[in-house]
């Protein structure tokens, strides 16, 4: 009985031990990619303004399985997490991650509005705060556009226009317009969202993978496929990289990131050459882009917050910006001098403006708790069989649409 | 052998004459063993094994977003069987994951067989840096390996460059006139060939492995054996054919167990190669590779649940075959 | 006469054969070893050099860059450190485990063993995508979260481990042997321990390898339980990848240093592996 008491006492003693030491414990961060290095090079700076914390960072995938993990047990997840836009969706209203509404409030107004948007539920709350965004844009070679007579205002103005600029390079000078006609497909999907709808559903979850806007998405790509417009690399590998150096095609639309690793590594050489402008026939869209939350586990949610306030101060959002290409989603930044600088990779071009009036202009898109299945369904699989086996259009348009009615719920 | 184990022979009849008591509980002890032996087994696979059992039979039949936290499971009976039964990805991922594993299974074992065979006559040091060598891809993590594939396996890669050169010499040239180096095999983005070229990787990565495998089990034919039979005029094929191979069934039956379950659980090669599943994935997806996706990515856990239980069932098959044709020499009851 | 009755043919078959086989397998070892020396080669460049490497084996200038990103971004030494204590515990007590499990199916007859073998067999066959949920709670539950103990335990009783201990039992300790031992009058555990365990050695030494390389490599487990000062080397490596401008030299860099235990590990065991045929088998 003695030996129990005393047990029990001692493991008491501890307890209260842990409970005093983790009322003033550091916080913890689960973040992913490039912030892994944020929270590293910062901690000094955040630690300062925000408090102290302890960041655990992992890749893409390990990140948000692990938040999943955490979220579907009720344990383990850190006091505030990143969540990637492509993963939001699933996110956003499953009750696992707090309403931070209130909190960000005072802040809505300087924040990129689609942004905002994209981080609220199906209620109106905020759940995820957008600390970055992945304004889309065309890079296009300058040797094969002004260099040559052409001028990129006219050639972006609609797609026959571009079109035509394209069949002219591949007929003139051998070059591609394009390094794959499936990031155009993309582009189009994407950056034609009415408002108020998802990439792949409307508000109520009608699915509208059929409409007009998939069928020209894909007939688009086909066409650039058919008529020798693409160069059909992937991305990400050694036939890509050597495009870029080598010119083999004219035009890549990526995020606006994508300058950072262009002028970095993939192709230093060729600075100079290129230049960036809005996507073709008018059209806005965003690839990637990062929001910030606080799980409902947080056991110190104001310190979590004042984390998230810090991310998106002005002057963190520069820094990040500066430092990893991460674009403010702060708008009141965006006429910040950086932005007028000139970018001798680009021929001295102030793209950062052009970036930026991308930014603001794209329309709100709302995260659909199936992006992920339809994606699968429409990018990965209905769009690869159209480009690569031949598969008839809205014959794989249809097909994918019934098989997301069976998945849906 | 119908003795039960333990069970004392004559000496131990005249200690129990002797002292009865202690001798009762060695008794009880010794009927025990076998189950003593086990029950780590028993203690960790209760703690660690029983519970997820139960949990996944129960999810298949719950509609679950797991961002929404365990309280949120909704009963819906077989819904996600049903699901998953007309689904023709799964369907389609099976195929892929069958086919995948046929193609990188069978030549696994038809070489790994002969050459540890060989690698054993070759002597101990020989075989040492062979199978060390052999055994790299299986501890070379699979970023590293992914990566050089990837890159071998693009348009400009290694795989194209390799055929080029047989294209342009003019002794192979007439073999090669199907090629045509403006249109370079692309190897891990058309559908035609992903399923080639995740096998090649498979077959590469696991060779190593099964020669592993089996020079263990060359190790248990004593040497007496094949020197009899040499004295007996067999020649290397023969003493291979008649000795080794026969005595060698034990480990053929677990090289090949492991084969099957390891191959309808093939994820990372997979994965890697088309790309994180975003080019040829209609022929490059696997089974394991769908189900990540459901459960993970898509967040419909039940139905990642369900078609779980469903994969189960058709590996389990797959080995009762197995097991029902070749069991009995595999397994060597008696 | 007949062309196959030649002497010399049969000779030249026979040389030919001996020779292609060598080449091929001296071939063969060149395109296994080749991308751990490609690794190294990778390793001393950094990301645009790799990224306009193509198969050409140039050493760059940058390892030793690589190699200072690698500490800054991940805390290398402490992550191959708990690698090592995991790989290490797990792979000897499974040794243990798996051969008492393995040679329990294989020597004795008692009620149950079909059921168990089956069970054992079965469990292999479960898709483990989704067993991660229910073992974080377990783990949750038993208050281990963040131990190693956590992470290697449940793999310890390997049921592939058992099996392979079954198979060699089966193949290679004679019946007689055991009954001999029984009649000198030695108890079960020790006839196992002294008599079974030393014939086991090659399998065991194929068992270790395995468990060392799984437990080395496995990711998801580590990745949910462990975090800060406890995590493991390959959570360390993943979390560097899969940005665009993932530090590639430093991660290959990276992931080679930490092959080279499970390379020492192979060695040694691989010695092990054929002292039966060594040492005179049995059988």
């Amino acid at each position: 009985m003695n030996l129990k008491k005393t047990l029990s006492a001692a493991v008491a003693a501890a307890g209260l031990v842990v409970a005093a030491t983790s009322a003033q414990a550091a916080i913890t961060v689960d973040v992913y990619g490039d912030y892994g290095n944020y929270f590293e090079d910062f901690k000094k700076d955040i630690t300062r303004k925000a408090g102290s914390y302890k960041h655990n960072a992992n890749d893409w995938g390990g990140h948000h399985n692990k938040l999943t993990l955490n979220l579907a047990t009720g344990s383990g997840a850190a006091d505030m997490v990143l969540v990637d836009t492509g993963m939001i969706g699933g996110y956003i209203n499953g009750g696992g991650l707090m309403d931070l509404s209130d909190k960000f409030a005072p802040f809505e107004k300087d924040m990129v509005d689609f942004a905002v948007k994209q981080g609220q539920n199906e209620k109106g709350q905020q759940i995820g705060v957008p600390v970055d965004l992945g304004p889309g844009v065309a890079f296009f070679r300058r040797d094969y556009m002004e260099d040559i007579g052409y001028d990129v205002d006219e050639v972006m103005e609609t797609w026959e226009s571009w079109l035509a600029y394209g069949r002219e390079l591949r007929d003139d000078y051998g070059v591609y317009l394009v390094s794959n006609a499936d990031g155009i497909a993309r582009s189009i999907i994407y950056g034609t969202v009415k408002e108020g709808n998802g990439i792949y559903t409307g508000p109520n979850n009608e699915i509208l993978i059929e409409n007009d806007r998939f069928k020209f998405a894909f007939n688009m790509a086909k066409q650039l496929r058919e008529e020798g417009l693409d160069a059909n690399t992937g991305m990400w590998n050694d036939d890509w990289y050597g495009g870029f150096r080598e010119g083999t095609f004219a035009m890549e639309i990526q995020g606006a990131w994508m300058l950072g690793h262009l002028q970095g590594w993939i192709a230093p050489d060729t600075e100079g050459s290129w230049g960036a402008s809005n996507l073709p026939n008018g059209i806005y869209g965003t690839w990637g882009g990062t929001f910030a939350a606080i799980p409902t586990q947080s056991k110190d949610v104001e310190s979590a917050w004042n984390v998230i306030e810090y991310m998106i101060s002005p002057k963190a959002q520069l820094a990040a910006f500066d430092e990893w290409a991460m674009f403010p989603a702060n708008k009141t930044v965006h006429d910040d001098e950086m932005f007028n600088e000139g970018i001798d990779f680009l021929r001295g071009q102030d793209a950062r403006v052009l970036f930026a009036e991308i930014a603001n202009n794209v329309n709100p898109v709302q995260p659909g708790a199936y992006d992920n299945i339809a994606e699968t369904l429409v990018v990965n699989t209905a769009l690869q069989e159209v480009l690569a086996d031949g598969r008839d259009v809205n014959e794989a348009l249809k097909d994918a649409a019934q098989q997301l009615q069976k998945r849906m719920r | 052998m119908s003795r039960s184990p333990g069970i004392g022979t004559q000496g131990s009849d005249v200690s129990q004459l002797e002292m009865p008591a202690p001798n009762r509980l060695k008794e009880i002890i010794s009927q025990g063993t076998p189950y003593w032996f086990l029950s780590p087994w028993v203690i960790i696979y209760g703690i660690f094994g029983i519970f997820p059992l139960f949990f996944m039979v129960f999810l298949s039949f719950q509609d679950w977003n797991p961002s929404e936290g365990l309280g949120a499971m909704q009963y819906i009976g077989s819904t996600n069987y049903v699901k998953a039964f007309t689904d023709p990805l799964l369907y389609k991922s099976m195929w892929n994951t069958l086919t995948i594993a046929l193609l990188s299974g069978v030549p696994q074992h038809l070489f790994a067989i002969p050459m540890a065979y060989i690698l054993v006559q070759l002597g101990e040091r020989a075989r040492q840096w062979f199978t060390s060598a052999y055994f790299l891809p299986y501890i070379t993590s699979t970023v590293a390996v992914s990566m050089i594939f990837f890159q071998m396996y693009q348009g400009n890669g290694i795989f194209n460059n390799v055929i080029v050169m047989f294209h342009d010499w003019s002794v192979t040239a007439p073999l090669f006139t199907w090629f045509d180096p403006d249109y370079p095999i692309q190897w891990v983005r058309a559908n035609s060939v992903i399923q080639y070229s995740i096998a090649l990787v498979v077959f590469w990565k696991y060779l190593g492995f099964n020669i592993v495998i089996y020079s263990a089990g060359m190790a248990t034919i004593s040497n007496d054996l094949y020197e009899a039979a040499k004295i007996d005029g067999a020649n290397t094929y023969q003493r291979f054919t008649q000795i080794a191979l026969p005595l060698l069934k034990p480990f053929i039956f677990f090289g090949v167990t492991m084969t099957i379950i390891g191959n309808m659980n093939l994820f990372d090669e997979s994965y890697v190669l088309t790309n994180a599943l975003k080019t040829a994935t209609k022929d490059g997806m696997t089974i394991s590779n769908y189900l990540f996706r459901i459960a993970w990515e898509d967040q419909q856990m039940g139905m990642a649940a369900a078609i779980s239980w469903i994969l189960f069932g058709v590996i389990a098959i797959f080995t009762a075959i197995y097991f029902y044709l070749f069991g009995r020499e595999g397994l060597q009851e008696n | 006469m007949n062309i196959f009755d030649n002497a010399l043919f049969q000779k030249s078959i026979y040389a030919f054969l001996k020779y292609g086989v060598l080449a091929f397998l001296i071939l063969f070892a060149m395109t296994t070893i080749f991308p751990f020396v490609y690794s190294i080669v990778l390793s001393t460049h950094d990301q645009e050099g790799i990224s306009s490497l193509g198969v050409s084996m140039g050493l760059g200038i940058d390892l030793v860059e690589n190699y200072n990103e690698l500490l800054q971004r991940t805390a290398f030494w402490t992550g191959i450190t708990n690698s090592a204590i995991i790989a290490i515990l797990g792979t000897v007590i499974s040794i243990f485990f798996c051969s008492m499990c393995g040679y329990s199916l294989a020597v004795y007859k008692f009620k149950g063993r079909n059921v168990i073998f089956g069970i054992m067999l079965l469990s292999m066959m479960i898709p483990p995508v989704l067993s991660l949920i229910p073992y974080f709670l377990i783990v949750d539950m038993l208050g281990l979260m963040n131990t190693h103990f956590a992470v290697w335990v449940p793999f310890t009783i390997a049921p592939m481990g058992i099996f392979l201990v079954r198979q060699y039992v089966v193949a290679s300790i004679p019946k007689d042997l055991l009954e001999a031992a029984k009649l000198d009058g030695a108890g079960e555990f020790r006839i196992y321990s002294t008599i079974v365990m030393p014939l086991l050695k090659p399998s065991l030494a194929t068992l270790a390898i395995i468990q060392f390389v799984f437990l080395w490599n496995n990711f998801l487990q580590p990745l949910v339980i462990l975090e800060g000062d406890k995590a493991v080397i390959i959570t360390m490596i993943r979390s560097m990848q899969g940005t665009p401008d993932a530090p590639m030299g430093a991660i290959i860099l990276g992931s080679f240093l930490s092959m080279l235990p499970l390379i020492l590990v192979f060695v040694v065991s691989s010695k092990q592996m054929i002292s039966g045929l060594t040492s005179g088998a049995v059988k």
